[in-house]
C-alpha cells in the first residue's frame, strides 16, 4: 500500500498517469493541491521557451585558457586521420587491380591487369612441366626399385629353397642311416643266431644211430 | 552525422581543439539560458549568469571527470553561481520583460494568449518563492533531474531536496488557487 508521498513521487517519475495519481490523492486535500501545483508548474514546464541566446565570445574564452596547448599537442591529431587514409589506401590496393611492388630496392604502384594474367599464365605452364617432369622421374625411380626388389625376392626364394632341399636331403640320408643301423642290428640279433643253429651239424648224431 | 559524446567533445577540447568546444558550449547553452531566464528574473542578470558559467566551465574543464553525466556536472556549476548571484543581488526584479518577449509574438492568437497568460502567472509565483526552494522547483521540473541528482549537485541530502521541493509547493499553492479562481470567475 503506497502513501501518498510515494504516490505524488510515482507521478513525479512519470510511472502513473494524472488522472491515476488525482484520484488517489483526492481524499486528502493537502497532497491533492500539492499536486495541482505541480501540474501546473510541470505544464509550464513542457511548453517551449524559445529565447534568443545573447552572444558571448566562448572563443576568445576558449583561447586563453585552452588554445596555447594546441600548436604542442596538435601533431597528436593527425595520427588519428594518418591511420584512417593509410587503413583507407591498404583497402583500395587490396580490392583493386593495383600492385604495389618491390623491385630493385624501390616500391612500385602498378595497374597492369593483363600482364598479371600472362604472368600467372607463363607460371601455370612452368609449374605444369616441372610437375610433368618430377612424375616421370618418380615413375622411373620406382620402376627400377620394383624390378630390384624382384630380383632380391627370387634370390631370397630360390636361397631358401635350396636351403629347404639340403636339409631334407640330409634328413633323409639319416633315416636310411638309422634305418640301416637298424637293419644290421636286428640281422645281428636274430638271422645270425638263428643261420648259426641252421648250419651247425651236430657230432653225437652217429653214435645215436650206432645203437 | 554521429553525434559526438560529451566525454569526446570534453577530450578534444581539452586537446585544443576549438570546434569541439564550441560544440559542447553549443549544445547547452541554449538550456543555460532558460535556466538563468526562469532564476534571475530578467535578460540581463541572465545574460551574466551564463557568462560566468560558461567561464567557470572552460576554466574547470579539466576537472571533470565523468563520475556523473556531464549535465548534471554543470548545472552543478550553474547552480553555485546562480545561487551565489541571488544572494548578492537585490530583491528579485520583476520578470515582465521575458513574458512581454513572448506575447509579441503570440498576442493574435487567443489560445497562445492563454497559454502565455498561464506561463507567466506560474513564472511570477515561482519567483516570489526563496532562491533554495525555486532552484529545486527548476532542477526537478524545468531540467529533469531526480532528487538524488539534484542533492548531489547542491551539496545536500535527498530529504533536504524534497523538503524544500515540497514547501515550495506549498507556498505556491495558496497563490495558484487564487489565480484558478480568478480565471474560472472570468469565465
Amino acid at each position: 500500500m503506497l502513501n501518498n508521498q510515494q504516490i505524488f513521487e510515482a507521478w513525479l517519475e512519470g510511472s502513473i498517469s494524472d488522472e491515476q495519481c488525482a484520484r488517489q490523492l483526492t481524499p486528502d486535500s493537502d497532497w491533492y493541491q500539492r499536486f495541482v501545483s505541480a501540474q501546473m508548474i510541470r505544464r509550464d514546464a513542457s511548453a517551449p521557451l524559445f529565447e534568443p541566446v545573447p552572444d558571448i565570445d566562448t572563443s576568445s574564452m576558449f583561447r586563453q585558457q585552452w588554445g596555447h596547448q594546441r600548436p604542442s599537442r596538435g601533431w597528436q591529431n593527425w595520427w588519428p586521420q594518418l591511420s584512417v587514409g593509410m587503413s583507407a589506401l591498404a583497402l583500395i590496393i587490396s580490392i583493386s587491380p593495383l600492385q604495389l611492388q618491390l623491385q630493385s630496392g624501390a616500391l612500385a604502384l602498378s595497374w597492369s591487369q593483363q600482364q598479371d594474367e600472362q604472368q600467372l599464365s607463363t607460371m601455370l605452364a612452368s609449374f605444369q612441366l616441372e610437375q610433368q617432369k618430377y612424375l616421370q622421374q618418380q615413375l622411373a625411380i620406382s620402376q627400377q626399385q620394383q624390378s630390384s626388389q624382384l630380383i632380391m625376392l627370387k634370390d631370397y626364394l630360390s636361397e631358401n629353397e635350396q636351403k629347404a632341399r639340403r636339409s631334407d636331403m640330409v634328413e633323409l640320408v639319416e633315416y636310411l642311416n638309422q634305418q640301416r643301423q637298424a637293419d644290421w642290428q636286428y640281422w645281428q640279433d636274430n638271422v645270425q643266431p638263428s643261420q648259426a643253429r641252421l648250419n651247425y651239424i651236430p657230432t653225437a648224431q652217429p653214435s645215436r644211430d650206432s645203437h | 552525422m554521429f553525434k559526438r559524446s560529451d566525454d569526446s567533445l570534453i577530450r578534444q577540447a581539452l586537446d585544443g581543439n576549438e570546434r569541439a568546444w564550441q560544440q559542447l558550449v553549443g549544445r547547452y547553452q541554449s538550456m543555460l539560458y532558460c535556466y538563468s531566464l526562469r532564476l534571475m528574473g530578467n535578460a540581463d542578470d541572465a545574460r551574466d549568469l551564463l557568462q560566468d558559467v560558461l567561464l567557470v566551465l572552460c576554466r574547470n574543464l579539466a576537472q571533470y571527470r565523468g563520475d556523473s553525466s556531464f549535465k548534471t556536472w554543470l548545472f552543478g556549476i550553474a547552480n553555485y553561481r546562480a545561487v551565489d548571484m541571488l544572494r548578492k543581488r537585490k530583491p528579485m526584479q520583476d520578470l515582465a520583460d521575458v513574458s512581454d518577449q513572448l506575447c509579441d509574438d503570440s498576442q493574435n492568437q487567443e489560445q497562445q494568449l492563454d497559454t502565455v497568460q498561464r506561463q507567466q502567472d506560474v513564472r511570477q509565483q515561482l519567483k516570489l518563492l526563496p532562491p533554495e526552494q525555486r532552484l529545486v522547483v527548476e532542477l526537478r521540473f524545468y531540467q529533469q533531474f531526480t532528487f538524488d541528482e539534484i542533492a548531489m549537485q547542491l551539496a545536500i541530502s535527498s530529504n533536504t531536496a524534497k523538503s524544500r521541493f515540497y514547501a515550495a509547493l506549498d507556498k505556491l499553492r495558496p497563490q495558484l488557487e487564487v489565480h484558478d479562481v480568478e480565471q474560472s470567475a472570468n469565465f
